[in-house]
């Protein structure tokens, strides 16, 4: 445990976060949380559109905190991984806008 | 520690088959890629002659699409890609300071895979005829009115797609993790920088191909119905991903040419590259704004005008960062001390030849003017410009320039300069009629044309420019062939250069650098020299050098995937299946079995000094 | 490797990250994640452009038990959570532990798959097969790709833990594990968007 708090030279890590089960407990729970809210939304009958809207963002907000926290992206030495995500993630945006908007019939 | 395993040496034939040593994989490349390049040629030749004088019959109407199809496909996947790779391979680790790339098992891969997806496709040739549904491959031509061969377009991209993946992954990690001390980012050569943002977008566009190749064999082979409009799908999605995968694609091709251009014009103009940190965040720009664009090859498809004038906008903002690179490369050689041998030569006839390329860019990117030029013979001299003239100018002035370094031999001057004038005119020749044929109507991809249209003369002209490029490429042949029968008598800096490469033996030593070495500024040999060293200031002590084991998996690995592709396009699932799990297996022995590698010690370092 | 294979209480803090083959090992994968990223997304484009297209087949609302939606996501969920679990052990230098722990996610993702087999089964006997409509070869291709995603992930954990008693854990096993724990993150993340936009989307309408 606490392995990432202080190096040799004491100096402190970025981002400290103390190693533990906590933060991965509370993401699990939060992700159950999320999904079943997701769920709900669906079953309530809320306009369609509004139903979208909110279940894609409550899938986002999952998928971040499982990003961050149970893939370590919090962690120093993860600009890379980071960028690479971040550029992944804007070229599929790119094809799902293109589907969305720029296929007819 | 006593190393108690046996160090597995080949030599030969095995050698090459079971190599992971970048060098190697980097003359690997180059032979194969040099291999492809002349079947494409060859391919082209073929539609050339045929469209030599009107109403001709060279071959049938079938054969020239056959041609043509197969033509792009493999100059662009099989013979520009893996020479570009060449590069990438035999010099990013030496400019870095590194004695192999991140992951050498994968290096050996992507060359096999590459290379076995380009023998499947040319099989077609002998099978049930080569795909002939242009490189383009548009649904529902490929899809419903296409025979068997566009099935050897599918799975032999499909498996290249997948060496080249891995290929990009493999540098984008050596640049970030593998640099020598000292080496800043902002210190790297425009080449590696060129082939980092290369291998960037090599990883974000090859999983659209590989979807839109899956979704394409899915209803060739598997009954669905993406592409099929009575069933609900939409050809048009096609054309998106293809796109989507295709523009960054020629990106991935020109940016290392870039890279090559930088350091060539900077070596022979005895000068520092004017403009660095503008050429890396113009090539950076570029790089992004190459996933922007992808509809301007779909301008006529029906997007509507604010599609089309977004994409038209963003394409035209490429041109920019562009132009920053071609005043920066002419600053460098204003004021320089110019030499002109051929690797300079083709770095300058780039210049003009690559500017008239960009700027019927600028004229097809017009949506209302594009209406017009779509689908003719404009669009393929403006292709042909900036791949030709582009491309393969830079890939031939960076052979020429390298070639030294990757062989321990020189080409022949005289010999280089008749290549370069032969294929230059030859090349100018060939394409700038095309805009003319194409200006006045003639519409690319048909196998014929109809006399009293004033077109004769100018394809004819076309045509022998077409013979003259083969002649050139016969002279670079015979130079090979000449250069290679000399002993290895290269020195280790031919051309006073200013990058890491050139402080090594030619050609380079097994094991890169003796020492890994500590770089204190941007054109790192150059520094050094300046300095009055001459030789790298070390970063480390001399120590045992761990090298990675040969193997043969890579190859046989590939050879699965081959054997897979055959099963699943002739519908025989014991042979698709048995080639899958070939592969597989030798995954898991490779993930079972340890390779430690081998050293090399440093009495055997010492010894080697010595004897040169 | 030179400085031989340190075990117990020599293994530095992070394993997977003390060698250089380890941290290429670690960030090429997040690389290829990003890749991923656009694999998946590409297929999601495809899914979402063609979700209207039902041909003659059932559409989703009738044809999408939300129940057995449920179920799948709460087994793969709490498989990405006993990975993470195995990590930590593996940080904590408990090996042991770390080896049940990922038993334990073997065991959920095969759950996972046989309700997927089974539910796929049931869609193809209501008239929902693979070449039915546009939309059925989305779904099927979309969600069926995430499935051989999780396949893999499986086979691959067998070949990482049946060898593990032997070999131990060094600065050599560790980054395979880690790596392994990523991809497995990766494959719940794309699944919470494949229930989501299929799932939930294909409910609503």
């Amino acid at each position: 445990m606490a392995d990432h708090e202080t190096t040799v030279t004491g100096q402190r890590n970025k981002r400290v976060i103390h190693e533990g089960p906590k933060n991965h407990y509370l993401t699990f729970a939060l992700s159950i949380i999320l999904t079943l809210l997701a769920f709900v939304a669906v079953s309530a009958g809320f306009s369609p559109t509004f139903t979208i809207v909110f279940i894609v963002t409550l899938a986002f907000v999952q998928a971040l905190f499982q990003l961050v926290v149970w893939m370590h992206l919090k962690d120093r030495g993860h600009t890379h991984p980071i960028w690479g995500l971040v550029l992944g993630f804007t070229v599929a945006l790119t094809c799902i806008a293109m589907a969305v908007w720029w296929i007819w019939w | 520690m006593a190393h108690t395993h046996t160090v597995k040496r080949y030599t030969g034939l095995m050698d090459w088959l079971t190599t992971v040593d970048h060098k190697k994989i980097a003359i690997l490349y180059l032979v194969a890629g040099g291999f492809f390049f002349v079947i494409g040629g060859l391919e082209a030749l073929l539609i050339r002659l045929q469209l030599m004088k009107p109403m001709n019959d060279l071959v049938d109407a079938s054969t020239f699409n056959q041609l043509l199809t197969m033509h792009g496909t493999t100059m662009i996947f099989f013979a520009a890609m893996p020479l570009v790779f060449a590069f990438m391979n035999a010099v990013v680790p030496l400019q870095i300071g590194a004695r192999d790339v991140a992951f050498p098992f994968l290096n050996a891969l992507g060359f096999w895979l590459f290379f076995f997806g380009g023998i499947m496709l040319n099989t077609s040739w002998f099978l049930h005829g080569a795909p002939n549904a242009g490189w383009t491959a548009y649904a529902p031509l490929s899809t419903q009115f296409s025979g068997i061969g566009v099935d050897f377009y599918v799975l032999g991209l499909q498996i290249s797609g997948i060496g080249t993946l891995i290929g990009g992954i493999n540098f984008m990690v050596t640049v970030i993790n593998m640099r020598a001390p000292g080496m800043t980012f902002m210190r790297l050569p425009m080449f590696t920088w060129a082939s980092f943002i290369a291998s960037t977008l090599i990883l974000f566009a090859f999983p659209a191909l590989t979807v839109g190749l899956v979704l394409l064999m899915f209803d060739r082979l598997f009954g669905a119905n993406f592409f099929d409009i009575s069933a609900g799908g939409n050809s048009i999605l096609w054309q998106h991903f293809f796109w989507i995968f295709g523009h960054p694609e020629v990106y991935i091709l020109v940016l290392p040419a870039f890279g090559i251009i930088s350091e060539v014009i900077s070596t022979f103009s005895s000068k520092r590259l004017f403009g660095y940190s503008a050429m890396v965040f113009a090539t950076v720009a570029i790089g992004f704004l190459a996933f922007m664009v992808w509809a301007h090859h779909m301008f006529t498809v029906g997007m509507g005008p604010v599609a089309n004038a977004l994409f038209s906008i963003a394409t035209m903002l490429i041109a920019v960062p562009t132009g920053i690179k071609i005043f920066n490369w002419l600053f460098t050689l204003w004021g320089g001390q110019i030499r002109f041998t051929t690797a300079s030569l083709f770095a300058i006839g780039f210049i003009p030849s690559f500017v008239i390329g960009g700027m019927t860019g600028v004229m097809v990117a017009s949506p209302p003017a594009d209406f017009q030029f779509h689908d003719s013979y404009f669009v393929v001299a403006h292709f042909h410009y900036t791949i030709v003239g582009g491309v393969v100018l830079g890939l031939l002035a960076g052979l020429h320039y390298w070639w030294p370094k990757i062989f321990g031999r020189m080409l022949n001057e005289k010999l280089g300069k008749l290549t370069f004038w032969t294929f230059f005119i030859g090349f100018h020749l060939t394409f700038f009629v095309q805009h003319f044929i194409g200006l006045m109507g003639m519409p690319r991809r048909v196998y014929t044309f109809l006399p009293g249209q004033e077109l004769d003369t100018l394809n004819l002209i076309s045509t022998i420019g077409a013979i003259l490029m083969g002649i050139g490429t016969i002279f670079l042949v015979v130079n090979v062939i000449v250069s290679s029968m000399k002993g290895k008598d290269a020195p280790a800096d031919p051309w006073d250069g200013r990058t890491l490469e050139w402080a090594i033996a030619s050609p380079a030593p097994e094991y890169n650098f003796k020492q890994l070495p500590l770089v204190r500024g941007y054109d790192a040999l150059f520094k050094e020299k300046m300095d009055g060293r001459s030789e790298l200031t070390p970063a480390e002590p001399l120590g045992p050098i761990h090298m990675p084991s040969p193997t043969i998996l890579p190859l046989i690995m590939s050879i699965g995937l081959f054997i897979a592709g055959y099963g699943f396009m002739y519908q025989n699932n014991y042979v698709a299946v048995g080639g899958i799990l070939v592969t597989f297996i030798c995954m898991i022995i490779r993930s079972l079995k340890d390779d430690h590698g081998f050293h090399i010690e440093v009495e055997e370092l010492q010894d080697k000094g010595a004897k040169a | 490797m030179s400085h031989g294979e340190l075990t117990g209480n020599q293994l530095p803090a992070e394993p997977e990250k003390a060698t250089l083959e380890g941290r290429n090992k670690i960030l090429g994968f997040w690389f290829f994640l990003g890749g991923e990223m656009v694999l998946f997304g590409s297929l999601f484009a495809t899914f979402i452009g063609l979700r209207n297209q039902i041909a003659d087949g059932p559409a989703p609302q009738e044809l999408i038990n939300l129940t057995m939606t449920a179920v799948m996501t709460l087994v793969l969920l709490t498989s990405s959570l006993t990975s993470v679990m195995a990590i930590q052990a593996m940080h904590r230098k408990d090996t042991a532990k770390m080896y049940l722990w990922f038993i334990v996610t073997f065991l959920l993702g095969l759950t996972f798959l046989i309700l997927e087999i089974i539910e796929f089964v049931e869609y193809v006997h209501h008239g929902h097969k693979f070449t039915t409509s546009a939309y059925s070869s989305a779904f099927y291709t979309l969600v069926g790709f995430h499935g051989a995603h999780v396949t893999f992930g499986l086979g691959w954990l067998l070949t990482l833990l049946i060898p593990f008693g032997r070999k131990g854990l060094t600065v050599t096993t560790a980054p395979k594990m880690y790596v392994f724990g990523l991809y497995w993150h990766f494959v719940d993340v794309v699944w919470v968007f494949v229930f989501t936009i299929v799932y939930l989307m294909g409910k609503v309408g």
